[in-house]
């Protein structure tokens, strides 16, 4: 995968991250759907920006 | 006062054990002088990083789990609502002004760190007790951010937080628990810090969304509306509703305001940020430290005030983070606990390797991890966090006035500058006597904790300033 799609993925997930309780606050999802939602963007976030920052070392190295 | 005749004989014992104690402070110096060989030399011209490296690096650098902290003492000490935006606003720009007009144009003028910038200035005797001062200092900031990362786990066991006004442990449980994750800390600082650096930049954007989204769940538990049309309503009544929790001392805008300020007073008018500052290509620079200070010293305080306040005004880091983000939230304070603990035992590690020669580093990493783990037994570092980061600046912040009274005001009184350094002292006692001086002062100072650093800083700029010159005029005589 290219460091780009890796980096976009992880910028995505972390949005997302954000998206999970701005539904909560405005009533569109409930508690336990929020928690789980953040919990997997949050997962999402640190596979994919491991990924991306791994990728960025190797290039500079 | 008596005076030592220099030509009276010393016995023969007492000769023997002079040169054993300059033999002994020979030796540490030395070892001391290895440890940071790799950053005597000025940064060189290729070396020097652009504008948008340092605002990356400050970006990610200013959120830690003691921020939990924090943010929801302002709330537990019943600051106005208008007090906190006003004095964390105005606390943070003084912040970022001083990293830019203090501590970077000595940084970009001298191209050094701290440390060789003051063993020019106050000798190896002085840099060395100043190392020491710090590595204890961090080993009790570290132990803070373990005691935090504990509430976070202690939640999944039911082991109770310690009360406010607690000082000792108030269970085995919390005993073992800190021990636990303090061994666990300490075990991955030893492991290597290279190795984790990378999951600690992976963390940092992230644990600083946990408190954004944090906040925002909390919201509908405060009575928000959606479309926000009672946001600062329930802010004042709701949240910094003006009044301390019982036992707490009420704290106005001035003390937020200045809180602000130091909190990263070792940093930016203590000097140790010249380390990063050298690498700068203009002192401009530390406008940088903004995009590290307003995230994390303003927007993650208020956010863990929104989150204290929701959960009932409760001293409880890992409820407040379980209870706004769920299993997440626990997993960030706990992260968040670790990614600063680690660094800053490295750092603890690094000042106290001068005072054991040969060790090897993870040798005194691992006595640093069992010191800081010790010490996060006792609650009452993360308890009274507030006043120990007035503590830990206020002890720290005489060397940067010493530095900065010889590196801008001497050439303009024309007073020697780096005398340490030219007449080979081991101990500049006008350094030493300055600093310990000024911090007598200002532990008497009839003023509250939060303040005191101010005045002490003209008062080490003067103390320093008049002693040096009382003795270039001791020379002339």
């Amino acid at each position: 995968m290219k460091t780009w799609i890796r980096a976009m993925l992880s910028l995505l997930s972390l949005a997302m991250c954000l998206v999970a309780p701005a539904l909560f606050f405005a009533g569109k999802i409930s508690e336990r759907s929020y928690r789980l939602a953040f919990l997997l963007t949050s997962i999402a976030w640190f596979i994919f920006a491991t990924l991306w920052m791994a990728a960025a070392r190797r290039n500079k190295g | 006062m008596a005076k030592r005749n220099p030509r009276r004989k010393e016995c023969p014992s007492r000769a023997g054990e002079k040169v054993a104690v300059a033999e002994r402070l020979a030796t540490l110096t030395s070892q001391m002088d290895k440890l940071y060989e790799f950053d005597r030399m000025p940064v060189s011209a290729e070396k020097l990083q652009s504008g948008g490296k340092f605002a990356g690096l400050f970006a990610g650098e200013h959120v830690a789990a003691t921020e939990f902290v924090i943010g929801a003492f302002f709330v537990l000490h019943g600051v106005g609502a208008r007090d906190l935006f006003l004095g964390l606003f105005f606390g943070n720009l003084l912040a970022v002004l001083s990293w830019t007009f203090i501590c970077a144009p000595i940084a970009v003028r001298t191209r050094l760190t701290l440390y060789w910038y003051l063993r020019k200035i106050a000798g190896p005797g002085v840099t060395f007790i100043y190392n020491i001062a710090n590595a204890f200092l961090y080993c009790i900031l570290a132990g803070a951010m373990i005691s935090v990362s504990a509430t976070a786990i202690g939640l999944a066991f039911g082991i109770k937080v310690p009360a406010l006004e607690a000082i000792l442990p108030n269970s085995v449980g919390w005993v073992v628990l800190t021990f636990a994750i303090g061994a666990a800390f300490t075990i991955l600082a030893v492991l290597g810090f290279e190795k984790l650096s990378l999951f600690a930049e992976v963390c940092s954007p992230w644990i600083f969304i946990v408190f954004i989204a944090g906040a925002v769940a909390m919201l509908t538990r405060l009575g928000v509306h959606p479309n926000l049309d009672n946001l600062w309503e329930v802010a004042k009544m709701k949240i910094w509703n003006g009044v301390a929790v019982s036992g707490q001392e009420k704290l106005g805008m001035a003390h937020v305001l200045f809180f602000a300020w130091f909190c990263n007073l070792a940093m930016h008018v203590g000097l140790s940020d010249m380390a990063l500052f050298r690498y700068a290509k203009k002192w401009s620079y530390g406008l940088f430290t903004a995009f590290g200070v307003y995230p994390g010293h303003l927007l993650a305080w208020i956010c863990s005030g929104v989150m204290v306040a929701a959960i009932g005004r409760e001293m409880d880091p890992g409820r407040m983070a379980f209870e706004a983000a769920g299993l997440a939230g626990t997993f960030g304070l706990l992260l968040a606990g670790w990614t600063t603990a680690n660094p800053t035992l490295y750092r603890a590690g690094l000042a106290l390797q001068t005072v054991t020669p040969n060790w090897p580093r993870w040798k005194i990493t691992l006595v640093a991890g069992a010191a800081t783990t010790v010490v996060s037994c006792f609650p009452v570092f993360f308890l009274k966090l507030l006043d120990y980061v007035a503590i830990y600046g206020l002890v720290l912040m005489p060397i940067g006035a010493i530095v900065f009274a010889e590196h801008w005001i001497f050439p303009l009184l024309r007073i020697e500058q780096y005398t340490a350094e030219k007449r080979g002292w081991s101990f500049n006692w006008s350094a030493l006597i300055a600093w310990l001086g000024t911090l007598v002062i200002c532990f008497s100072l009839p003023l509250h904790l939060y303040f005191r650093w101010l005045p002490g800083w003209f008062i080490a700029i003067a103390s320093y300033t008049v002693l040096m010159a009382s003795r270039r005029r001791e020379g002339r005589r």
